[in-house]
């Protein structure tokens, strides 16, 4: 006899499809997480991207309990520094007032309403560095724990039973015989886990009805329950969107699951109240008064005026006053950059018509990353080189079988599904290589199995820590004392993995899903660097394209560090694989035919630049033919003098030496190898020759293009649909993780936990971090590195062709409309700048360029 | 093709459902798809049309997330009605139209609907 009937009348009130409408719904609230082997930048908010900045912003914040903005005293932190110009704050301040005749009004005897908010965003005392709080409640940590359980990737000495029937299910098993469960829901917990619906569709249905959640509020409802596990109930969009299913077919979770689990919860009555969001700090009218010294009459007559200035500006929370700082910043940034690109766009047009010189020595082609601009800078300062920039995948949508993996991965953006399985293969004459280190990987693998065994063994373990723990002592001292030692010691004791092995064209994976490439796709792949890039035919005898990648050791944002266009990994691959095809007879026939007849004494090499050490790998370097042996020499070595430019460049910026950089990048204890793309702010679409006089600082994307040379707008509205909208979830990613590093980002690094392979987590329990480590945003002393602003593009082509694109590609309208990224177009033709205004934007006044 | 030819056809009547939504959701109207029971569907990338919003563009190069897609999916009439259900809740916040119409099908097998998951 079932004894808890009350509980299984709750009226199913929405069908299985209309619940999952709404899971689909509530889980845009949060975007993908990626795992830490392949760990790519994503904006926090992309769920609200389909509103205004602002508004975005707020919305957010109230659901995540996030910050709106950096605290008001780090803002005044970098405005006493000098990396905010005053009067681009004043500007900004103005137009929050209304315009200058607002501004100026008097609101009292001799005060004018800029006064008061200038008093606000300076002066008056601003509330202090909030604590950091621990979000990890009761409830939180029981699902934590179960999604921890449930997602393990064979790091668990006992797996968790039962995985096969889906999250939900699973823990539906499980849970009665948790007393955590027990103790967070009590009796009603117990009562419903017996007899509530086994299918999580049906269930949340369930949920829904018994909790009285009213007709259109549900999707709400439910993505506020996404957004108290956003890392977890990442993982799980990563899995069903971003990863091949057969990689997670035997633990099957959708978001139904989570939330289900969560509406199990709710309804035994122990979820944790919503965490409050920052508080909204504002200064009373007395104390804004006070500041001024005004007296009680004149306060009540300046709250008294119809127009209100005086109550609305101290009513301002910070999160407003933060965001008046981060337009100031954008602006200060904008203000010192666009002219800039203007006069050289007019020095360009001017120069065009001289006669031009010889050829350059080389060509190299780089990542569009802003860690490329410094070095690219440098290595022109070393002779005649031409550098361009391309997405750092090539353009190949590609899958990689590496050898001796167990699985492919995506090396590509992950704004495209791959198209081609390729597979590592030896070298035509390198085959012992191969051989030798097929056998030293199986070792490992299989010593790594052996004593992964032994250390989880009952029998086994503490004979294992007592038999290998001197060992690993020694190796700890080594790896303290002599990193750069023990590293050229580990290097050549094994062959060099990228001279041995190469990407296969030809050739499908055994286990391939997806066809190898056809002459055809190769001439396509290989036409697209020239009609993306503006790159001409008339091609230098060196042409080489530079993936890239970081150098850390014990570092789980390692991957952070690589290439985000190649999917969180090393561009070299996909380099070669280009190059591969560049060098391909057949390949130059078929671009001769369309026409894009390259000189036969040209020749492609892949490079790889490591972005932590500033070292140039070059591939394949047996294949270069004798006849350009001196030109490659001639190359190599203006690339070591260019790498030792920019690393002692870098290592200013991080306070440390250039040796200090080396031994970082090998060095186990190193939090911070580099600073990877803090800085960024700007996402320059034009030729090479444009920017290449000015200092850019390591803080723009370069994509090339030369808009004379793409009448139908092909180009530009790739370059601005793909490796721009990358660029944005980049900044955005970085400007969250700044503004609150303990929600949006992943918080110290000290304090980390690797959780497998799929990310950290604070501590020892909680929900996966999302975002950045506060060591890649913030100095040791605390302040940001990275100045928290919105991306500014810079594109140099006919006005009405760019606005052509913006209406033709809806994405464009939304990013520019609702003020995600800020466009700037320099026409080149009329020598006309245009700010592109977001949708209810007023214009800007005072000195700012609008 | 003869009059009596076309009569000794076998046609099984059903219900189409064409839908049309933003790339970058695919995988909600997929998963539609698979929860009401639709054991398969065609998917078309890259669709251009004219629309209240304006013109909108197929998919560009390196980006599948942009533009629109188009499914086409054939059932029974209840299993198709599902759906709709389903699309009635998503296109409350996301963009999107669809179709529903009646259709002749030669072998029904292959439309047949997919087991349920639910317990």
């Amino acid at each position: 006899m079932n004894m808890m009937a009350p509980l299984t009348t709750a009226e199913t009130q929405l069908t299985r499809t209309e619940v999952a409408g709404l899971v689909a719904l509530a889980a845009r609230s949060v975007p993908p997480l990626w795992p830490l082997e392949s760990a790519i930048a994503v904006n926090p908010l992309a769920g609200f991207e389909d509103l205004p900045f602002a508004e975005a912003v707020h919305r957010a914040a109230r659901r995540f309990g996030a910050r709106e903005s950096l605290p008001l005293t780090a803002w005044r932190g970098l405005l006493a520094t000098g990396r905010i110009d005053p009067k681009a704050l004043r500007d900004a301040a103005i137009r929050e007032l209304g315009g200058i005749y607002a501004a100026e009004a008097q609101v009292a005897p001799g005060i004018t309403a800029l006064d008061l908010l200038m008093a606000r965003l300076v002066d008056l005392p601003a509330s202090g560095p909030e604590p950091e709080q621990d979000s990890t409640t009761a409830d939180v940590a029981f699902l934590a724990k179960w999604c921890a359980a449930f997602f393990d990737q064979s790091q668990a000495a006992s797996p968790m039973p039962h995985r096969d029937l889906g999250l939900y299910r699973a823990v539906l098993a499980l849970a009665g015989h948790d007393p955590d469960y027990a103790r967070l829901t009590g009796a009603l917990g117990a009562q419903l886990l017996l007899t509530v619906s086994r299918d999580p569709l049906t269930a949340i249905a369930e949920g829904l009805s018994a909790l009285g959640v009213s007709e259109g509020d549900e999707v709400d409802h439910l993505a506020d329950l996404v957004a108290r596990l956003p890392g977890w109930a990442g993982h799980i969009r990563w899995r069903g969107e971003h990863t091949d299913p057969a990689n997670v077919s035997g633990a099957p979770a959708g978001m139904a699951d989570l939330i289900a689990l969560w509406l199990l919860i709710e309804r035994a009555g122990a979820l944790a109240p919503r965490t409050v969001p920052q508080a909204t700090a504002h200064v009373g009218a007395a104390r804004l008064a006070a500041h001024f010294g005004l007296e009680t009459a004149a306060v009540d007559a300046a709250l008294a005026a119809a127009h209100g200035a005086f109550g609305r500006i101290a009513a301002l929370t910070e999160g407003a006053l933060g965001a008046l700082f981060m337009t100031a910043a954008e602006w200060s940034y904008r203000n010192q950059l666009v002219p800039r690109l203007e006069a050289a766009a007019l020095e360009r047009e001017a120069a065009a018509h001289q006669t031009a010189g010889a050829g350059p020595d080389a060509q190299l082609v780089f990542c569009i990353d802003v860690r490329s601009e410094p070095f690219r800078r440098a290595l022109e300062a070393q002779g005649a080189y031409q550098t361009l920039g391309y997405a750092g995948f090539f353009g190949l949508p590609i899958a990689l079988h590496r050898h001796g993996e167990e699985r492919r991965k995506r090396f590509l953006p992950v704004l495209l599904a791959p198209q081609h399985d390729v597979a590592e293969a030896p070298v035509a004459g390198r085959e012992d290589e191969a051989a030798s280190l097929s056998a030293e990987l199986a070792r490992e693998q299989h010593t790594a199995a052996l004593f992964g065994a032994a250390k989880q063994g009952t029998a086994t373990a503490f004979a294992t820590a007592e038999a290998t723990g001197p060992l690993a002592g020694l190796l700890m001292a080594a790896r303290t004392i002599g990193p750069r030692v023990l590293e050229r010691v580990t290097r050549s004791l094994t062959p060099d993995r990228a001279s041995a092995l190469a990407p296969a064209l030809d050739c499908c994976p055994t286990d391939g899903q997806r066809p190898a490439f056809t002459l055809d796709e190769k001439i396509g792949y290989a036409s697209a660097l020239f009609r993306l890039t503006g790159l001409t035919p008339q091609t230098a005898r060196l042409v080489v394209l530079a993936g890239h990648g970081g150098s850390a050791v014990n570092n789980p944002y390692a991957a952070a560090l690589d290439c985000g266009a190649c999917g969180g990994h090393k561009g070299g691959a996909n380099a070669r694989i280009l190059v591969a095809m560049l060098n391909d007879p057949a390949v130059r026939a078929g671009m001769a035919a369309h026409g894009l007849a390259l000189p036969e004494t040209t020749v492609f090499l892949a490079a790889e630049h490591d972005t932590t050490t500033d070292v140039v790998t070059i591939f394949d370097r047996d294949q270069v033919p004798a006849s350009h042996a001196a030109d490659l020499a001639a190359l190599e070595t203006s690339l070591a003098r260019a790498g030792a430019v920019n690393r002692a460049h870098r290592a200013g910026l991080l306070g440390r030496s250039a040796e200090d950089l080396l031994t970082g990048a090998v060095h186990w204890g190193e939090v911070r190898p580099e600073w990877g793309l803090a800085g960024n702010a700007a996402f320059l679409v034009g030729p090479r020759d444009w920017t290449a006089g000015l200092d850019l600082e390591g803080r723009t994307f370069l994509h090339s293009y030369d808009w004379r040379a793409d009448e139908d707008a092909t180009a530009l509205t790739t370059i601005l649909t793909a490796p721009m909208v990358v660029a944005q979830w980049i900044n955005c990613q970085y400007l969250f993780s700044t503004i609150d590093n303990s929600r949006y980002g992943s918080g110290d690094k000290v304090t980390q936990n690797v959780l497998g392979g799929i990310g950290v987590i604070q501590g020892n329990g909680g929900d996966l971090r999302i975002g950045l480590p506060r060591q890649s945003l913030f100095t040791d002393a605390g302040d940001p590195y990275h100045v928290p602003q919105r991306l500014l593009t810079v594109v140099l082509a006919p006005l009405a062709r760019v606005e052509a694109v913006i209406q033709a590609n809806e994405i464009l309208g939304r990013l520019f409309g609702n003020g995600w990224v800020q466009l700037v177009v320099i026409d080149p033709e009329t020598g006309r700048t245009r700010c592109w205004r977001p949708a209810g934007d007023p214009a800007a006044e005072g000195s700012t360029l609008h | 093709m003869s009059q009596n030819v076309f009569a000794r056809l076998q046609l099984h009547r059903l219900r189409k459902i064409e839908i049309v939504v933003h790339a970058e959701d695919h995988s909600a109207v997929e998963e539609l798809l698979k929860t009401a029971g639709v054991g398969g569907w065609t998917m078309i990338r890259d669709v251009a049309g004219m629309g209240h919003g304006g013109f909108h563009q197929g998919r560009t190069i390196f980006n599948d997330h942009t533009g629109l897609v188009m499914f086409v999916g054939v059932a029974e009439a209840a299993v198709i009605s599902e759906v709709a259900i389903g699309l009635s809740r998503l296109f409350e916040s996301r963009p999107g139209v669809t179709f529903l119409s009646d259709v002749e099908v030669m072998r029904s097998d292959y439309f047949a609907s997919s087991t349920s998951t639910a317990a």
